[in-house]
């Protein structure tokens, strides 16, 4: 596991979401004003692109396409939101965000308890 | 045929005709299973038949774009069952009692219909046997000339109504629009499934109002400004209605809007947003208290509302790319939380 460069952090303003690659593990870095996650780019619930339906606002990260929601400061799921926001650990180093990546983060429906063998929310 | 779905909360039964869908037969049972707009477009419904299989109602259904049919992955409200069906779920579902409320099938036949615009008619549907909805639900109707089902949202609502109110807009290539605007349909007997939807009015979240809606998507929220009216809501709290049409003269119900805003003496505010047409004056010619803005609904709705979404709850209906566009001026500009604003999708 290392530590990989992302970006700087004046790259993603705040309240905004903003799509990287970094050695072909693409995820989004979200700035919600208290600081910053690294996080899967698809909306754990319908694949959606987070970096298109996402929305910021009061620190919460909102999917606007079936409004489920996450608070980025805890990654508690917010309302309805059944599935939680997978992240890579995140450090900030002389104006840089690094992420802690180990292998790529997908969701998996092996992830649910209930159902298992399952690739239902992997994608196509 | 007896349908068992595994589901993240638990396993359930239930009985499913071999007429009807698995959607439609577990919500009569009160089972909470996902869905939105329950036709096909949407693809929230999805479920993965492990045993057992289902005929399917419209295989081109644009909600299967995300599915694995070769695994099994069925839309639900597509799907009717040609034997005992064991399927996945990947959901939170559980079962409740409805109290009178719960979506059934009932007949109906077509009862009064008026032309209100080129491509918009109001009709209404005599049931056979009453039904209780919330302002702001819909229900799915289907007529045994027409493939299908289309969803509709009631402009009208109470407890043990006899009668539904709708509206509908002429659509190219719609075969329901089509056959109701191209045949004489009065007394013609149609299917109802309903009520649906959770973007309902709550009076007691003492919430203002803040209303978007393009197209018949008014409807919904026709109902929700009756029953705040008529409960005298306006007295503590405002509405906002942004409707958006292309033109001015594909403008409908504004006499009733009209009257609604006049009667509230400011408290609520109605604005026609028009996106193929400049406006030709500030409020309409006709009915003074509609106020008219060019563009898109939810650009209309962005601009006016700026800093003044406290304590709002916020109702969306209409063509997907506009609910999207207007649920992230409510999530974003608006900073509304998700549990207060509720939409619905209409393909």
């Amino acid at each position: 596991m290392t530590w990989k460069r992302v970006c700087k952090v004046t790259d993603v303003p705040e309240n905004t979401l903003k799509k990287f690659t970094v050695d072909e593990v693409t995820l989004l870095i979200a700035n919600y004003g208290g600081g910053f996650r690294a996080i899967p780019p698809l909306c754990p619930h319908m694949q959606e692109p987070l970096e298109e339906s996402g929305v910021i606002a009061n620190c919460a990260l909102t999917c606007t396409k079936h409004l489920w929601s996450w608070d980025l400061s805890s990654l508690d799921m917010l309302g309805e939101t059944e599935r939680p926001l997978q992240s890579y650990e995140v450090k900030l180093e002389n104006g840089d965000i690094l992420a802690l990546i180990d292998k790529e983060l997908v969701y998996e429906f092996e992830d649910e308890d209930d159902i298992k063998d399952d690739d239902f929310f992997s994608k196509a | 045929m007896k349908i068992t779905v595994e589901t993240n909360s638990g396993v359930f039964d239930f009985e499913c005709e071999a007429t009807d869908k698995l959607l439609y037969a577990g919500l009569t049972r009160g089972l909470t299973l996902p869905y939105e707009c329950a036709t096909g477009t949407c693809g929230t419904c999805r479920g993965r038949i492990m045993q057992g299989s289902a005929h399917i109602d419209w295989d081109q259904a644009p909600g299967f774009a995300k599915l694995k049919r070769d695994k099994g992955d069925v839309l639900m409200c597509q799907a009717r069952p040609s034997s005992d069906c064991l399927v996945r779920v990947p959901a939170k579902v559980v079962a409740r009692s409805g109290c009178g409320t719960l979506p059934q099938h009932r007949t109906a036949h077509i009862d009064a219909l008026r032309k209100l615009t080129r491509d918009v008619v109001h009709f209404e549907l005599a049931l056979s046997r009453p039904m209780s909805f919330e302002a702001g639900q819909f229900v799915v109707l289907e007529a045994p000339e027409v493939k299908g089902g289309r969803a509709y949202s009631m402009v009208n609502f109470g407890r043990e109504v006899d009668r539904l109110v709708f509206v509908i807009k002429q659509k190219a290539g719609g075969a329901f629009s089509d056959w109701v605007f191209r045949n004489d349909i009065a007394g013609r007997t149609v299917d109802v499934f309903g009520p649906l939807g959770r973007a309902t009015f709550h009076p007691e979240e003492g919430k203002n109002i803040l209303c978007i809606a393009g197209g018949s998507g008014i409807a919904g929220m026709l109902s929700i400004i009756e029953r705040a009216a008529k409960e005298d809501y306006f007295r503590d709290h405002t509405g906002h209605v942004f409707f958006g049409v292309r033109t001015l003269e594909d403008g409908f119900y504004l006499s009733e809007l009209c009257d609604y805003a006049a009667q509230m003496e400011g408290r609520l505010k109605v604005t026609l947003a028009l996106s193929h047409e400049q406006s030709p004056a500030a409020v309409h010619p006709e009915f003074p208290h509609i106020r008219l803005m060019d563009g898109l609904v939810a650009d209309a709705a962005q601009q006016t509302m700026s800093g003044r979404y406290d304590n709002m709850v916020g109702f969306v209906a209409g063509p997907p790319i506009m609910v999207d566009g207007a649920l992230r001026v409510l999530i974003r500009e608006g900073r509304l939380h998700p549990q207060f604003v509720r939409y619905d999708k209409f393909s």
